[in-house]
């Protein structure tokens, strides 16, 4: 009986990982094509790029500017 | 006032605690879990932090965190909708670790350590630059730091004035030269995050002319260098930004096949390619500080991030640059950031004047001689117990100049991923089958690696091509120079390929006993120099504790082990209970 429900409860549990598995990557497709998908989309209809993704010969220098320095004391509390 | 710096989730996760301005302890989680590169949250170094110092969280004034997990978020969304569809795979993959773990870190610091304040989170560069500035020797140095990724941040440039930092500049992701190295990495069939520094050992057995190396100029094609150095990488050669591999088919076919299988055997073009891969990060990192001379008229120069770890070109800037000083940490790589955010919490947030020079790199967990006898005896052990350190260093030089192979165990383990004469292993780098015996018998590792020599600081112009003074982080053995031409035959087991040699300066206040070993073996052999290689088998962390040690030994071709005063022959112990050969991986 113990090794039966012991069996039962592991059986169980392997059940609920892969449903949690499922629903996980129906909710992340959902959210791929539908938020990053149409977002994409419509930044690449007005051209917008969210990468610098080319090189550019012309340029004479690839640095960008940064100024990162000492802030107040509350912005080191932000995770952004 | 006591400050804690955490960083994890990438990989080497790692913890430090300031106390007063000094780091007082600092470690790496996977030597306590055993697990390489291990990147969960490090409860494990931070309980060794805490416990070395005798207090709890509670007495902890301030803990910081290595990055800013948002906008690390935000990067890692822009890939998304940069590279929509193709990076569908890498969202499925990589997006339930983002909201169960990198995005709750908050959360699981306050929960795991039951935290009641709350944490400062430093940008990721900031936390590599502060990890190098704020514990070296100068009160102004100009500032380079160099790695795969941070936030958006690869590489920046700035500048460190007594407690502050000023990073000016930056390039930002995808164009990285630490992605380029672990791309070529890749390719040749190695890990990521593990074994860039293999790639930089087969580099020179590869033609390391530019002219002549059939490689460099195809590499070239995949990098936009401008004169100040800046770059960006032309991105159909890489897939990285949006899959999780790393060349695309176009990087294979420039390079004239497939990836490489693991284990593969290297021929004449991979070495080739890993000595055009070392060619073009050269150039790039030589301009970069060329430029930085420029922009900051300074002296000396301060290096962060996994690419400062390139030890061969490390030993080059010196004379490439106009540079005349430089530093890196013993852990310049993600590991080393927590001690960069404590600091840089206490120097330059709290405004406290800078009290602290990294010396040597004994940070981690020691032992007692009590606790050391303790787990002999419980163990049933078979030991015996020097007299005097007199005689611990004679028997220990003696036994290593008979060719023995000795396991090395005292002080702190090192901060970093160099063993350094505390968790080492030691032998005769005159006899030329050691690096066959300890390949075989004890590290498993490919054949085309040198072992690293260690010699006194006092002794290293004798034998060795470096800069004078000795620079510092000679010492953490982050700079390669040329064997003296006339020594190269002497110590066949530490001269690479190309003469080199990948060397640990030791000078006495560091590590008396180690450093009194060298001279003795001098003595015996007429050369004060022996090959140091970390003590563990292939792909298992360095040895933390006596038991990993004493399992180590037993599990492998090492003769010795001296232990704090306590001296164990391999032989007089049984060793079936103890076989760890088995656990050898990559
Ligand atoms: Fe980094």
């Amino acid at each position: 009986m113990k090794s039966f429900l012991l069996g039962f409860k592991k059986g169980f549990k392997l059940f609920s990982e892969n449903i949690a598995l499922i629903v996980n990557v129906v909710l992340l497709t959902f959210v791929y094509v539908i938020g990053i998908g149409i977002t994409s989309l419509v930044a690449k209809l007005f051209g917008k790029h969210f990468m610098a993704m080319r090189l550019d010969k012309k340029k004479k220098t690839y640095w960008e500017k940064l100024e990162l320095k000492k802030e107040s004391m509350d912005s080191y509390y932000r995770q952004f | 006032m006591y400050v804690l710096g955490i960083s994890c989730y990438y990989h080497d996760s790692s913890a430090a605690l300031l106390k007063d301005g000094v780091i007082v302890a600092a470690a790496e989680e996977e030597r306590f879990t055993r697990k390489k590169h291990d990147s969960s949250f490090p409860l494990n170094a931070i309980t060794y932090c805490l416990k070395s110092q005798g207090i709890t969280i509670k007495d902890v004034a301030h803990v910081g965190f290595y990055e800013k997990p948002f906008l690390k978020f935000e990067r890692v969304l822009s890939q998304h909708l940069e590279m929509f569809p193709k990076s569908f795979k890498t969202f499925l993959s990589s997006t339930p670790s983002w909201l169960n773990e990198k995005l709750r870190v908050l959360r699981t610091i306050r929960k795991k350590l039951k935290y009641t304040r709350g944490v400062m989170f430093i940008q990721h560069h900031m936390a590599h630059a502060a990890s190098t500035f704020l514990p070296s020797p100068y009160e102004k140095a100009a500032i380079l730091t160099i790695d795969g990724v941070g936030e958006w941040t690869t590489t920046a440039w700035g500048v460190g004035e007594g407690n502050n930092i000023v990073l000016h500049e930056d390039i930002r992701f995808p164009h990285s030269i630490g992605l380029l190295y672990s791309t070529i990495t890749a390719y040749l069939g190695f890990s990521v995050n593990n074994s860039e520094y293999k790639v930089m050992g087969l580099a020179p057995y590869g033609d390391m002319n530019r002219e002549t190396n059939p490689f460099y100029k195809k590499l070239r094609k995949v990098i936009d260098i401008k004169e100040d150095g800046s770059f960006r990488l032309d991105l159909s050669y890489f897939i990285f930004h949006y899959a999780d591999r790393m060349p695309s088919k176009k990087m294979c076919k420039l390079l004239g096949g497939p990836i490489a299988k693991r284990d593969t055997t290297m021929t004449k073009r991979h070495q080739d390619i890993a000595a055009a891969l070392q060619l073009v990060t050269e150039e790039v990192i030589t301009k970069l500080l060329i430029s930085l001379h420029k922009k900051t008229k300074l002296d000396s120069v301060v290096l962060a991030g996994g690419v400062a770890l390139n030890s061969v070109y490390n030993g080059k800037i010196l004379r490439s640059t106009p540079f005349k000083n430089i530093w890196v940490q013993p852990n310049a790589s993600d590991g080393g950031t927590s001690i960069g955010v404590a600091l840089y919490i206490y120097n330059t947030l709290l405004n406290k004047k800078r009290v602290y020079h990294l010396h040597d790199a004994y940070l981690g967990p020691s032992y007692t001689t009590a606790q050391v006898k303790r787990f002999l005896d419980k163990n049933k052990i078979n030991y015996t117990t020097f007299a005097s350190d007199k005689e611990l260093v004679e028997t220990t030089a003696k036994l290593v100049a008979t060719n023995h192979v000795v396991g090395w165990f005292q002080k702190g383990m090192e901060w970093g991923p160099r063993a350094l004469g505390a968790r080492s292993i030691l032998a005769s780098p005159c006899n030329p089958e050691a690096k066959e015996l300890l390949n075989e018998k004890v590290k498993h590792r490919e054949k085309f690696r040198p072992f690293a020599p260690v010699v006194c600081e006092d002794d290293a112009l004798t034998y060795f091509e470096s800069d004078k003074p000795v620079p510092e982080p000679t010492d953490f053995m982050l700079m390669v120079y040329p064997v003296v031409k006339k020594w190269r035959t002497a110590i066949p087991s530490v001269t690479h390929v190309d003469g080199s040699g990948r060397l640990q300066t030791i000078r006495r206040a560091q590590n008396p006993l180690y450093y009194d070993i060298l001279k003795a073996f001098g003595k015996h052999t007429g050369v004060p120099i022996m090959i140091n290689t970390s003590f563990n088998i292939r792909g298992e962390p360095i040895v933390c504790s006596p038991y990993d040690a004493y399992k180590c030994m037993m599990g492998t071709g090492i003769d010795y082990l001296v232990m704090d005063k306590f001296l164990i022959k391999r032989d007089d112990n049984p060793q079936d209970k103890w076989d760890s050969e088995q656990y050898a991986k990559d």
